[in-house]
């Protein structure tokens, strides 16, 4: 049974929070830092004061619950009992929508679905245009959505819970879009209920091992500079996933306690992983927020690393690809960039679309691109047209 | 010619009431309530003769830096710098101090300085970016001259190993006369560079206790290396968090001192005590993890290689330390002339075992050590008056 959700956060929450950004205490930086060892002290400074005396979450609260229709489910989930999850859903405005869900990642939320959703669900008035029943989940551990309370709920559990909000929500067939860990939940749906329920996905964020006969000589000059770019943020980049897959209780002591500490963590990756997106400062304090009001609190999000991590799953691990047909939308800011060769170890490409413009929150800085993929990828002359019996995205 | 300040630990009552605000704050007032700081100040005051300089840095700003000094009643004892790391503090020095200054015909004595490394516990920190670990080493060492000790000898662990062995490379022969450590970090052997000694490791079996220590490496590569990767690429990120939460520094911190340490009966007030000079610290948390950014983008970062110190040095192996060197690798550190295997004890080898570490200095620089007598003049023994003849 669904509930009809409103984002409600307490008063007495929003009071501990402003005490705490009151007493709020800033480390000094060193001369012209800039953003080689962190977020820059002037703006956190500027960002903390805003947060303190001019942003207004209750009325991006209230517009959050305006734009969204947002629910809530138990899910249960082999071995960890009924979970309550999350949900934003909203059917097309006309026709059959094509179902589909939509899965964030990390430091994303439901919220990177709200530019997608009107252009999804509404259709852009040309005919030839697919229309989508859009499911955007909040993963357990983030956003409203229910934590697991024990240890081991992996890349699996967060594809079954998933899979199981659309079989609830009576779509026996979907299709899929996700980023950031949302690839993998979504891979993980595609290899595991693809071709009986999951019949098609796209991502914006492609990764696989390289194959047994690889040829580095063969790459092309912009995949040689992909890779040198995923290695540069392994590099220089990657120590918040190195914390959160093996520490994640003790960085969670300082995320749960410091809303300024939260705030760095995520504003970081916020400006680092997007392309020049002119981040307003409300932007930033709402996504964050998310993070702070969230039902598990802002420690609980960051296990998922720890677990798959943990679980024979980590990113590498030899898996056969999923067979269902998937799509990739290409943006230069994307964070990991493969050779096409890699590409039969990710999946079955028909369809694959290049950006000059956007980063790795694809759907929150070009969701016209992105839709704009998803529309011919799904639409009438796609590859995929069809794809999901009797709901073509059309009358 | 700097002047020599005394310093006593002196936190203000506005910053001791600030931190108990946010401290209520949190969900767990009770336990730190009653940190009784006031009374640990005292005690570390009466414990640790503590002073201030300035020292200068080439091509930095000076730098006023905290110090802890104790001379032995011995006049010709001799000249110790001990160098403590992350999240180590001055503290570490404490229980080894009155160990070390104690006169004996047994065994030598000490005159002991542990200096705060610039960012850390009172010292200031450096303000411009690349104070990297060779500034470090330049503060240590300039600090020994400007109180009169142009020879001692080193000891360190964690960074102190780093910091003490580009003192013993650059100012070693000179003024380091010798080195001791007890976290001899050694990079594998390489049969172009160390061929005997690559060949003597392939052909020298692993006893237990260098197997047990090679799996707790891995582990602590797997596992216990999140820290290190964040500090050398975001410590301002982190830096926030640090600085803002008294309690997310205390798990940032308290999970080193429970984690690196055998066993080690940490007492609340003790961990509280470590933690809380950081958090008073006078640079702010967020400023002693830099040296972890400075050491990796640093010309010499991660190449410690290129630093082939030739002063005598000596090892103290202790079980549960974070990397484990096997026998032969420890060659390629630096002149081996000492080392001991204890069978007890982790990373914060002056605080767990300190009695052990001292035997093991004792023994070093002893009259039947192999670094006795190494600073001209100071031996640490009682000079024995000569009849003229």
């Amino acid at each position: 049974m669904s509930n009809s959700f409103k984002i409600a956060v307490s008063s007495t929450a929003l009071s501990a929070l402003k005490s705490r950004i009151e007493s709020a205490t800033f480390p000094d930086e060193l001369d012209d830092a800039g953003w080689a060892y962190g977020v820059p002290l002037a703006d956190m400074k500027r960002l903390v004061a805003r947060w303190r005396d001019g942003f207004d979450w209750r009325q991006e609260e209230q517009k959050l619950n305006n734009e969204l229709p947002q629910f809530t489910r138990d899910i249960e989930v082999d071995g960890f009992g009924s979970l309550n999850v999350h949900y934003v859903y909203k059917k097309s405005d006309r026709g059959t929508g094509i179902p589909l869900l939509f899965v964030h990642g990390w430091p994303g939320s439901f919220l990177e679905s709200r530019k997608i959703i009107p252009l999804l669900t509404k259709g852009s008035g040309d005919s030839q245009c697919p229309v989508f029943d859009v499911v955007a989940i909040s993963l357990p551990g983030f956003g409203f959505s229910e934590a697991p309370k024990k240890k081991g709920f992996s890349l699996s559990q967060y594809v079954e819970v998933s899979h199981k909000l659309m079989i609830a929500l009576g779509y026996t067939e979907y299709v899929t879009q996700g980023g950031d860990l949302g690839s993998r939940v979504t891979a993980g749906i595609a290899r595991r209920y693809g071709g009986m329920h999951s019949k098609a996905w796209h991502t914006n964020v492609l990764f696989s091992m390289p194959p047994e006969n690889d040829d580095p000589s063969s790459y092309t000059a912009s995949e040689k500079e992909g890779l040198a770019r995923w290695q540069e943020f392994q590099r220089s980049g990657s120590g918040y996933f190195q914390l959160h897959s093996t520490k994640p209780q003790t960085l969670g002591y300082s995320l749960a306690d410091s809303p300024v500490g939260l705030l760095a963590w995520i504003y970081e990756k916020l400006v680092s992983w997007s392309d020049n997106y002119p981040w307003t400062d409300d932007e930033v304090l709402t996504w964050v927020s998310i993070y702070w009001f969230s039902r598990a609190g802002p420690a609980a999000s960051i296990r998922f690393y720890y677990e798959v991590a943990h679980s024979g799953q980590a990113l590498g691990t030899k898996s056969s690809p999923p067979t269902i047909p998937m799509g990739c939308s290409l943006f230069p800011k994307e964070l990991i960039r493969i050779p096409k060769s890699w590409y039969p170890g990710v999946g079955d490409v028909v369809f694959e679309a290049e950006h000059d413009k956007g980063g790795h929150f694809a759907a929150h800085e070009q969701p016209e691109l992105l839709v704009g993929d998803l529309r011919k990828m799904f639409g009438k002359g796609g590859p995929v047209y069809g794809v999901v019996t009797g709901r073509d995205g059309y009358n | 010619m700097s002047v020599e300040l005394p310093f006593q630990i002196s936190i203000p009552d506005s910053k001791l009431d600030l931190l108990r605000q946010k401290l209520a704050l949190t969900e767990f007032p009770d336990e730190l309530e009653n940190t009784g700081w006031n009374y640990e100040e005292a005690k570390l005051n009466q414990d640790l003769p503590q002073f201030t300089k300035d020292i200068d840095v080439n091509g930095f700003e000076t730098l006023n830096i905290h110090y802890v000094h104790q001379k032995s009643s011995l006049a010709n004892a001799i000249p110790l710098l001990f160098v403590h790391g992350w999240p180590g503090s001055f503290i570490e020095v404490r229980k080894i101090l009155p160990l070390l200054v104690q006169s004996s015909p047994q065994f030598p004595a000490f005159h002991v300085v542990a200096l705060s490394l610039p960012g850390f516990g009172f010292s200031e920190g450096a303000h411009k970016p690349g104070f990297a670990p060779e500034q470090y080493a330049e503060v240590a060492h300039n600090l020994m001259l400007s109180l009169g000790y142009h020879e001692y000898v080193t000891q360190g662990g964690d960074w102190g190993y780093l910091i003490t062995r580009i003192i013993a490379h650059k100012y070693g022969g000179k003024h380091s006369k010798a080195w001791h450590t007890n976290f001899p970090l050694a990079t594998p052997l390489n049969f172009s560079v160390n061929p005997i000694l690559f060949l003597q490791h392939l052909f020298t079996p692993y006893t237990a206790a260098e197997k047990a220590g090679i799996e707790r490496s891995k582990r602590f590569e797997k596992e216990g290396q999140g820290y290190f990767h964040e500090q050398s690429t975001k410590p301002q990120t982190l830096g926030y968090s640090l600085a803002d939460s008294p309690v997310g520094l205390l798990a940032w911190i308290y999970e080193k001192l429970a984690t690196w340490t055998d066993s080690y009966p940490w007492t609340d007030d003790e961990v509280l005590t470590w933690v809380t000079i950081f958090y008073f610290s006078r640079a702010g948390p967020a400023a002693s993890i830099r040296i972890y950014y400075e050491f990796i983008h640093s010309a010499n970062g991660s190449q410690p290689s290129s630093f082939e110190p030739t002063i005598p040095l000596g090892v103290s192996h202790f079980p549960e330390e974070l990397r484990i060197t096997p026998r032969k690798f420890v060659h390629s550190v630096g002149n081996l002339v000492f080392q001991v295997e204890h069978s007890t004890g982790g990373h914060f080898a002056a605080y767990e075992c300190p009695d052990e570490l001292v035997d093991d200095l004792r023994e070093m620089f002893g009259k039947q050590g192999p670094a006795f007598g190494v600073v001209p003049g100071k031996n640490g023994y009682e000079q024995r008056i000569r009849a003229n003849l």
